[in-house]
């Protein structure tokens, strides 16, 4: 091999490289999603795609790391947050078509995979004994300080007076999603998450859960905005995430409804 | 002289990165070698030349064309200058044969008839046959030949070699300098040799500049260098081992002599006016001026002199050997001489022996005495 | 199999190496033949992305060309559309981040080069390009390669800063790596596990043929 093979050989690993380029799917507008919403949304999209014949892409985070982004400028035409305050502040900034809809209420379960020490108590009073007697070494939740379902569940662990002692013995997630991973992959002994995730198939099949009583923290009062710059597609899934059909699916995941309009 | 047109002249001086202190000129089809040991600059001076490097001063000019003029800041490319140069390490294009490596060297590699031009070289170099071969698949010789191939086919103003021998290995060097010496007939540009050899410079060099420490002591014709250097720096770096201090009594027109006080006697030496009677001188005599004389034997001509010494340690160099001798005087002075080992084993020398030396007088060469940074000399012993 | 986050890193790595080819020629060039006052600083900042956390190179890029910024307010008028979150400032991040894949192999490769070939080149009058065309990339060339085939791997795992200057976007900016992310997170481990494996034996290869065309031997030599 010399040079001159070198060069042809050059030439043909670029025009492999670029041609490669599979259509991507650009024009289906992006909709930021909170991570709770993970599988309850993605059959709603799969639906909404089947009776309109038009695709949104779903991109999920901590409602909290979604706005920052937003501000910051990505292009999201529309967010699904698990915190309405997120909205509010959208809005107040200019960010948003309107304020946005109210259109779901969350909840927050226990989670603890099979063959974990801790058992389901929505009570938290074994939790608090294993905190004890040493069964618990790390528990997951999602990071308080973005994420709105860590937040209720360091409120609801206040609320049982145990956040001083677990603390410690906490595994932070990104997400609630990443903390509902964290806790059935076996590193940790179990975690609070969101109720909708415990619920979706492929996590209740790993453990078992229980719901924790909402008045033990704020409410998780889920607000849905139009970004500036929404199309028709976007405005169209706005639409339908209000419809019987939609609201179906939230319900079948835990999530309480408001009001039908 | 060098034609005030034609040839290469060069006036070059720097302080950094190396002092420079040059004066050189070398005419068409006239072979300049530049010898001086190492870190003598005089690899620098012939990159100076070449344009690959920008001394901080000085002028440098071919043919009447001005390559650099540190005054106007002209400074023409290497490329425009159009020198062929020869490396000491050949220098070749590993990746390209020995036809291409020549190839390069014309303004027109890829043109009609070069190939057809690039071959007459190789076979002027005696390289015919093995054009296609690639650098690593030739000798060092043969290597070296391209490399010289290659800066002919340019065409050049001017030839310069740095070193070009040191590489090879003796027998191959001397096959090289018989090839240099039948070329150089054929070549009717300035062509400047660098080197440390001075028997090299001796063998090829019409001409001869000695340098130390960036410095053009003397230029001259190798012969004229050697047996009358300018200073005593000259003497010690052509290699002159008998240097020594005395001090001029008087000169005789009549009889072509000088006479020189040395070590307590008077040396007849060969007329030299330059310097006034009285005045301290240093001298110097080649080992060829030493000659040995068995003891009891009668004097010869107006300019030997006869000295008497006790035989220092021998060293056998090859079929010739060093002998150092005592000389029996005012002061202790080592005079060196080399004979051929026959001749050492007839004389039956030995360490301790004594002997009569004859000086000729017509070899002993003047010079201004060595006041430099070994200390004012003030004996006479040796300072070679 | 995630086929568009696997195009868009590949076409993310390809843009990167094509970019980076003559960029990387002309600086390990001259840093390997210039001497001049500061070069040392030059060689260090370089240098800097191999050692620099991605996250920092991602804060930095941020705050440099994020939407406030002027250059992302300049960037926008001029395209239409922001930097960050975007393809394009992906193609920033990830050249400033392979510099020095880019550079080094390459200046290296250059410096191999015995002074005295290239001082006899210029002897011969080559221009400086019939040099570079005729002399250097001929001798450098498996060096030029090298760095390509890392770049090429590098870009293809960069994560960090992807995240921090793509946001994740799907079809624009989210790359294969964080696909995988993604699915993980999503407990899909048989989606991750064949990105990964894909990615794993893409990296391989890349490294595979790079130590085969500068390992002594592997290819002819031409010292």
């Amino acid at each position: 091999m010399d040079f001159s093979d070198f060069l042809r050989g050059c030439a043909l690993a670029a025009s492999l490289a670029l041609g490669f380029a599979a259509p991507a799917r650009a024009d289906a507008p992006v909709i930021a999603c909170a991570a709770d919403l993970k599988f309850a949304l993605e059959e709603i999209a799969a639906a909404f795609r089947e009776d309109t014949g038009c695709e949104v892409n779903l991109v999920l985070g901590s409602s909290g790391n979604l706005y920052r982004q937003i501000v910051q400028g990505a292009p999201f035409r529309m967010f699904l947050s698990a915190d309405e305050r997120f909205v509010s502040d959208l809005a107040d900034a200019g960010k948003t078509v309107d304020r946005g809809d109210l259109y779901a209420v969350g909840r927050i379960a226990i989670l603890v995979p099979h063959g974990s020490p801790l058992k389901a108590d929505g009570r938290l009073s074994d939790l608090a004994a294993a905190l004890a007697d040493g069964r618990l070494r790390k528990f997951a939740i999602a990071n308080p300080e973005h994420a709105p379902y860590g937040k209720r569940a360091e409120e609801a662990l206040r609320h049982a007076g145990l956040w001083e002692k677990i603390k410690g013995k906490l595994v932070l997630g990104e997400n609630v999603s990443q903390a509902a991973q964290f806790a059935v992959s076996g590193g940790t002994q179990g975690g609070m998450i969101a109720y909708s995730l415990a619920l979706a198939p492929p996590v209740a099949r790993l453990g078992r859960y229980a719901l924790i009583p909402d008045s033990w923290h704020a409410p998780l009062r889920q607000r849905m905005v139009l970004l500036k710059g929404a199309d028709e597609t976007t405005r169209a899934f706005y639409r339908y995430m209000q419809q019987p059909a939609a609201r179906a699916v939230m319900k079948r995941y835990g999530f309480v409804l408001p009001a039908e309009r | 002289m060098t034609d005030p047109v034609t040839g290469l002249r060069a006036t070059i001086r720097q302080v950094v990165p190396i002092p420079l202190d040059a004066d050189l000129s070398c005419g068409p089809g006239e072979v300049l070698a530049l010898v001086g040991p190492s870190g003598s600059g005089k690899s620098t001076l012939l990159r100076c030349i070449a344009g690959l490097h920008t001394p901080m001063e000085g002028r440098i000019e071919c043919d009447g064309r001005t390559w650099f003029d540190a005054g106007s800041g002209a400074n023409l490319s290497t490329a425009r200058r159009r020198i062929g140069m020869v490396f000491q390490h050949y220098a070749l294009f590993p990746h390209l044969s020995a036809l291409e490596n020549v190839l390069e060297g014309m303004d027109d590699p890829d043109g009609a008839g070069s190939r057809e031009r690039g071959r007459e070289l190789l076979r002027k170099v005696h390289l015919d046959g093995l054009e296609m071969r690639k650098p690593h698949q030739l000798s060092g010789g043969q290597q070296q030949r391209v490399a010289v191939a290659r800066a002919l086919a340019r065409e050049p103003h001017a030839l310069l070699l740095d070193e070009p021998f040191s590489a090879v290995d003796r027998s191959t060097r001397e096959k090289l300098y018989g090839e240099l010496a039948e070329l150089r007939r054929e070549l009717k540009m300035p062509v400047i040799l660098v080197t440390h050899d001075l028997e090299e410079a001796v063998m090829l060099a019409d001409r001869v500049s000695i340098l130390s420490r960036g410095k053009t002591l003397q230029t001259g014709p190798p012969l004229q260098v050697m047996e009358r250097p300018a200073t005593v720096e000259v003497a010690r770096l052509v290699g002159l081992r008998n240097v020594f201090e005395g001090r001029v009594l008087s000169h005789h027109r009549d009889r072509g002599t000088t006479v020189v006080e040395w070590n307590g006697r008077r040396l007849d030496v060969r007329l030299q006016e330059g310097f006034p009677a009285g005045a301290r001188v240093a001298w110097s005599l080649p080992a060829s001026g030493v000659l040995l004389m068995p003891r009891d034997r009668n004097a010869g001509g107006i300019l030997d002199n006869i000295v008497e010494g006790t035989v220092g340690k021998m060293v056998t160099l090859g079929n010739r050997v060093r002998v150092p001798v005592r000389v029996h005087g005012a002061t202790e002075a080592l005079l060196t001489t080399t004979v051929p080992r026959h001749l050492a084993e007839s004389y039956a020398l030995a360490e301790g022996k004594t002997l009569s030396l004859r000086l000729r007088g017509g070899q002993i060469h003047l010079m201004p005495p060595d006041d430099g940074p070994h200390g004012p000399a003030g004996d006479s012993r040796s300072i070679a | 199999m995630d086929w568009t986050a696997l195009s868009l890193s590949l076409q993310l790595a390809s843009a990167t190496m094509l970019v980076l080819l003559p960029i990387g020629v002309w600086a390990g060039r001259k840093l390997a033949w210039s001497r001049f006052r500061g070069k040392a600083l030059v060689e260090a900042l370089l240098a800097l992305p191999l050692v620099l956390p991605p996250t920092v190179l991602g804060f930095y890029l941020l705050v440099a060309m994020g939407g406030a910024t002027p250059l992302g307010r300049w960037y926008e008028s001029l395209f239409g559309h922001q930097l960050t979150f975007s393809f394009q400032g992906l193609l920033v991040a990830s050249l400033i981040f392979n510099l020095p894949f880019a550079v080094q192999p390459m200046q290296r490769a250059f410096e191999a080069i015995a002074p005295e070939v290239r001082e006899a080149a210029l002897c011969c009058g080559m221009s400086r390009l019939r040099l570079l065309r005729r002399v250097e990339l001929p001798l450098a060339w498996p060096g030029v390669l090298s760095a390509m085939v890392l770049v090429f791997a590098h870009t293809l795992g960069e994560f960090g800063v992807v995240l921090m200057v793509g946001g994740g976007i799907p079809g624009k900016t989210r790359t294969i790596a964080i696909a995988i992310y993604d699915r993980v997170q999503a407990f899909d481990t048989a989606g991750a596990g064949i990105m990964s494996a894909t990615l794993l034996l893409i990296s391989m290869l890349a490294i595979g043929l790079s130590y085969l065309v500068t390992a002594p031997g592997g290819f002819r030599r031409h010292d």
